[in-house]
């Protein structure tokens, strides 16, 4: 607190945040080192939620600072990981929830090479649907799917021009099969082929296709 | 006041300031009006502290304090709460893609404004918080078919209120 | 021209003892009228970050004192402005969707801003079972879940659409990652389990 005063204003603007959202939920020795981390963080474009949201975890969790301290230090070096992994694709690369969606599959499993090749698919549907389908990446990963199939899978499903939404049914329809005995790569495998058939078929009616009865072509 | 006290009071105002927020949310109609009241009950709590017997059941002795709080803002705030109720609301929700939900949340708050606190509280705790009529009914030493009967008339004034809104 | 009040069956499923499945033909469409009403209740938790210092400063002042100010004032209705500085009542949920507002289009129809989510533990055993994670800043105090009979505990939010960690917490100080659902390093030797709106 003391130490705030003395500052310049610019840097306390940026700073504050940081410090308000730790008051009382973490120690000062956290605090300060998240201020620290987290105002670098911030100045090479990272979000800083997942930096703080890790300090008060900790903090809630009972786990003693120098734990605390590795595990922001693990934060910041996966959303510069996702941050690189991303920049092939300008408008991820600028865009801190990109980023951090990223860093969430990296510590879910994936390799900065299958964010790299997530973040491609940019070509094929909006950025906002590449970003869930890096988280929903990170989440097929987290309930076993390998990473290579689940690359797959979610640039299948991409590229097949489906809403955001059926992304987000994937981990799903995985749980549901798993729970039947198949392995988690067969059923990523088997959803991957029925989203290129359906690449094949062609995109949804609105994703730029006319529909199937006369009438006024679809704004683009 | 000692020190010690005070600290141990914070820990203990930290611990459980956010219980009943979204009770007292829902019951005044926003955020902000919850955090007035939440303020006010936890610093009447501290002054009463001396007739909270058991100190476990601090969290439930607070929540007959918050109660009354929240039942004395609303007679205070009549005419005032919806306009809060639509601004809190809206700014959560002004960049999703969901407006029509968002706005069907915020017609049927303003609803529940106009029911008795009364009904409004058995429909928070029920439908909000989820808790069954017999926990209700612990929690407020009142009888479930009583409670059922407020329910019920809730449920009625609500589909009133939601018609004529239209 | 219809009838004011809902039927008593309709109320039934309000109340949770019926499913729209048990209604006659004549009350389906009143039942998916008052099914609609409860869809649009509002369950997203509430923060209230920074009531602390404000509770404890307002004890320091002298509570007689306080008192008195408040009798011989009326209470002002007022609009709380809130500076960029200070984190909404509203917290973590609004932070959250207003962050995905920010990053392009809104989400499209089938994939809803704010999704309302039913935790459920199985824990026969317990005394009290809460949630804690992304959306609740980790408390363990602030969702706490209530137990059903044959010891299920479960616990309804309606949280905004993105990527949360969370963990049950068992009698305060057992934290258990959720076992239907995905896990990750929490980065402190413990598992998180994942929830993706």
């Amino acid at each position: 607190m003391l130490l705030a005063f003395a500052l310049p204003l610019a840097l306390l603007l940026q700073q504050a945040p940081i410090a308000d959202r730790l008051r009382g939920r973490v120690s000062p020795e956290i605090a300060a080192l998240a201020t620290e981390l987290g105002t670098a963080a911030a100045a090479r474009g990272l979000p800083l939620d997942p930096l703080i949201q890790k300090a008060i975890e900790g903090n809630a969790k009972g786990v003693p600072a120098d734990r605390v301290a590795a595990a922001m230090r693990l934060v910041v070096s996966q959303l510069d990981a996702s941050h690189t992994a991303l920049r092939g694709s300008p408008a991820l690369a600028a865009d801190t929830v990109a980023v951090a969606a990223g860093a969430f599959a990296l510590n879910a499993g994936l390799k900065d090479g299958d964010v790299a090749a997530l973040s491609r698919s940019v070509a094929d549907a909006p950025a906002s649907d590449v970003i869930v389908g890096l988280r929903v990446a990170g989440t097929l990963v987290a309930l076993g799917v390998p990473p290579a199939e689940t690359v797959n899978l979610v640039q299948a499903t991409l590229k097949a021009g489906r809403p955001a939404g059926e992304l987000l049914g994937l981990p799903g329809q995985i749980q549901a099969q798993v729970a039947k005995g198949t392995p988690p790569a067969q059923a990523a495998a088997g959803l991957a082929r029925a989203a290129a058939a359906q690449s094949r078929r062609g995109p949804p009616p609105g994703r730029g296709q006319p529909p199937a009865r006369p009438g006024p072509p679809p704004h683009p | 006041m000692l020190a010690g006290d005070s600290d141990r009071y914070a820990a203990l105002v930290e611990r459980y300031r956010d219980r009943y927020a979204r009770y007292a949310a829902r019951m005044l109609g926003s955020a902000d009006a919850a955090e007035d009241a939440v303020q006010d009950a936890f610093v009447r709590a501290y002054d009463q502290l001396a007739q909270c017997k058991e100190p476990e059941k601090f969290v439930g002795w607070f929540f007959l304090i918050l109660r009354n709080r929240c039942f004395a803002e609303r007679r205070r705030n009549r005419t005032s709460a919806p306009l809060e109720a639509a601004e809190s609301v809206a700014a959560a929700d002004r960049t999703d893609g969901g407006a029509e939900s968002a706005e069907r949340r915020r017609a049927l708050q303003l609803a529940l404004l106009e029911l008795t606190p009364d009904q409004r509280e058995v429909f928070v705790l029920k439908h909000v918080e989820g808790l069954s009529y017999g926990e209700i009914a612990e929690r407020l030493s009142t009888s479930v078919p009583s409670l059922k009967m407020r329910m019920h008339r809730a449920y009625d004034k609500l589909r009133e209120q939601l018609r004529e809104q239209r | 021209m219809s009838e004011r009040e809902f039927h008593s069956f309709v109320k039934q499923l309000l109340d949770g003892d019926i499913t729209i499945a048990d209604l006659p033909a004549e009350l389906r469409s009143e039942g998916e009228e008052a099914l609609r009403l409860l869809a649009a209740v509002d369950r997203r938790p509430v923060q209230l970050d920074g009531l602390t210092a404000r509770v404890m400063a307002q004890i320091a002042e002298h509570p007689k004192r306080k008192f008195w100010r408040r009798v011989l004032q009326p209470r002002e209705f007022r609009v709380r402005v809130r500076p960029w500085l200070m984190v909404p009542a509203l917290a973590a949920a609004a932070a959250l969707v207003l962050w995905i507002g920010r990053s392009g289009p809104p989400s499209s129809p089938a994939s809803p801003a704010l999704v309302t989510v039913r935790f459920v533990l199985s824990a026969p055993d317990a005394h009290e079972v809460s949630v804690a994670g992304t959306f609740n800043q980790w408390n363990a105090d602030a969702t706490p879940l209530v137990r059903t009979d044959a010891g299920v505990w479960t616990a309804t939010l309606t949280l905004p659409a993105g990527e949360h960690q969370y963990a049950f917490v068992v009698d305060g100080v057992r934290w258990v990652p959720d076992p239907a659902a995905p896990a990750v390093d929490d980065g402190f030797g413990r598992r998180n389990s994942v929830l993706t709106l």
